[in-house]
């Protein structure tokens, strides 16, 4: 969690506790109840939105049915997860999902398990998911570097908070093998990637997705078509070892920003995503 | 400041406002139960206030629009600048110009050595990690539109149904009205496979983007951005990537684009079809 989820959680979270702390407000009888359970899932709502937004906001918009026109010819369904555009009659649905090849993060900690021989097959593979695809698809990759010596004292701050747990551990009577081989091992990632930058790599950050787009005489027909292309892609996508999830709810919004606008900066890139390092 | 904490602080007041209402009128003035609603709208703030964090962009437009369709920009999202090397999108005050990079790569895995798939991927690697700004690096398939090859098939198709049916008229010998039909059969046949098929066309592409306070000064910008860009490709794969102009920016943004009008009629009618049968 961020210092900004922190804050938010924090001021609004007051609200229901000032309502507890004065429950003699409300009278007696069963009402001083009905408030806590009432705060409760006002607490409960905040830290739902919090860490599953993207379930709340499209469930909320799908039963107050609310549709959003981004722009013009454009519009996001009530389910908040297609765009969708009017052409001559033809709906065209257009839907996002994530893919993340955390295969390529964990190359620090699997260095020793044949990386190079993935390298070579990721040419097969990519051509083969390819060419199983027969509709229209995009994959993306925004990428930029990020400062180098920010990233440096980044990852040197971690190894030095690793290497207090492990002196911590390595003290403890209660600590075992287990814990002390966890904590070396996540100190070989952080000093793998340190003599990575060392050796020259540029540490950047990515953002990966693939985008499809369904046609279909009605929206309906358009949507339907693209779940099951969506589907399609995640199976023939499944042999790149990626992660895909569907995108609804502000993400939709700002990936299909993404398609006439880039971010311009790596702050703006990553307000909204998280981003593979 | 930004809009959002704005937003944040009004409805974080508000709540705060109906809370202290709550809390300090006396029961003699307000009933429970009138508290009890009251304290449902302080929530309904509070989680509205919190909101914010994800969803600023959508406040004021449901406000003031309350319906179902909620506009959020009713304009273009784009337009092409007037030296059609890039897009044009306004975001609040500032313009953001991108430019869309065609990057001709027509190398197979299957014509590559391990050793070459190898760096083909170490290329791609420092392809995707040389831009300091955001770059999007994008593997396009979309559908090939085969409009005018398939009208001009239809073309050469009737001209030779005219020259057999003028043989024929002439009492021309059995051999030119025998030569004449056999052709006109291959056109009918190519056409026939032509249409009957999708093809489909894989694209590489990278697109900057660049923002400035007046347009020109975005465009500039996007353009310095893709120059270097094209340096950097040109370098690392030794080929010539080209700035894309004119109408075929569209087939990267626009859906209808990636499946040509005749091909989705074509795939409707051949899906209606099969599901009758």
């Amino acid at each position: 969690m961020d210092e900004e989820a922190i804050i938010y959680l924090v001021f609004t979270s007051i609200i229901p506790v000032i309502a507890i702390a004065n429950l003699s407000a409300f009278g007696g009888g069963f009402l001083p109840y009905f408030v806590i359970i009432l705060a409760a899932l006002e607490i409960a709502f905040l830290f739902a939105m919090n860490f599953a937004d993207f379930l709340l906001f499209p469930v909320i918009m799908g039963i107050l049915g609310i549709t959003f026109q981004p722009y013009k010819d454009y519009k996001i369904t009530r389910n908040q997860e297609a765009v969708v555009k009017n052409v001559n009659g033809l709906y065209y649905a257009t839907g996002f999902t994530t893919a993340n090849l955390f295969a390529f993060v964990f190359k620090a900690e699997r260095e020793e398990e044949g990386q190079d021989v993935k390298q070579v097959q990721a040419v097969d593979v990519w051509e083969k998911v390819v060419m199983s695809i027969p509709f229209s698809f995009k994959f993306h990759v925004i990428s930029a570097a990020r400062d180098v010596q920010n990233v440096r004292d980044e990852l040197e701050g971690k190894r030095s908070y690793q290497e207090f747990e492990m002196s911590k551990a390595l003290n403890s009577k209660t600590s075992n093998e287990v814990v002390i081989s966890d904590i070396q091992r996540k100190i070989n990632v952080i000093q793998t990637q340190i003599d990575r930058i060392s050796q020259g790599e540029k540490p950047i950050a990515t953002i990966m997705y693939f985008e499809t787009t369904a046609v279909g005489v009605s929206e309906k027909a358009a949507l339907d078509t693209l779940a099951a292309q969506i589907k399609q892609l995640q199976i023939a996508a499944s042999s790149l070892d990626v992660q895909m999830l569907r995108v609804v709810g502000r993400e939709l919004y700002v990936l299909f920003k993404y398609s006439f606008a880039l971010p311009t900066e790596y702050q703006a890139m990553t307000a909204n995503f998280d981003v593979q390092q | 400041m930004d809009n959002r904490i704005f937003m944040f602080l009004g409805l974080f007041a508000l709540s705060i406002i109906v809370l202290i209402v709550i809390i300090s009128v006396p029961l003699d003035y307000m009933s429970p139960i009138e508290k009890l609603a009251l304290l449902i709208v302080a929530f309904f703030f509070d989680s509205l206030a919190f909101s914010t964090r994800f969803y600023s962009y959508l406040f004021m437009p449901m406000l003031k629009q309350r319906r179902r369709n909620v506009v959020l920009n009713s304009e273009e999202a784009y337009w092409l600048s007037s030296s059609t090397d890039s897009i044009i999108h306004k975001e609040g005050e500032d313009y953001i110009a991108t430019v869309f990079i065609k990057v001709p790569l027509y190398r197979s895995g299957t014509e590559m050595t391990d050793q070459e798939k190898f760096e083909f991927t170490n290329q791609i690697a420092r392809i995707v990690s040389s831009s300091s700004s955001p770059a999007r690096f994008t593997s396009q398939l979309h559908i090939m539109n085969k409009d005018e090859y398939i009208s001009t098939l239809r073309g050469t198709a009737s001209a030779s149904e005219s020259e057999e049916a003028g043989l024929l008229s002439r009492s021309a010998p059995d051999t030119e009205v025998n030569r004449i039909r056999g052709k006109s059969s291959m056109w009918h046949h190519m056409l026939d496979n032509v249409s009957r098929t999708i093809s489909l066309e894989l694209v590489n592409y990278v697109s900057v983007s660049a923002s400035g306070i007046k347009e020109f000064e975005a465009i500039a910008a996007a353009q310095q951005r893709a120059r270097e860009m094209m340096s950097a490709i040109a370098a690392v794969f030794g080929i010539s990537p080209s700035v894309i102009t004119g109408e075929a920016i569209l087939r990267f943004v626009e859906p209808e684009y990636l499946i040509p009008y005749s091909t989705a009629t074509e795939q409707i009618t051949k899906s209606i079809r099969e599901e009758v049968i």
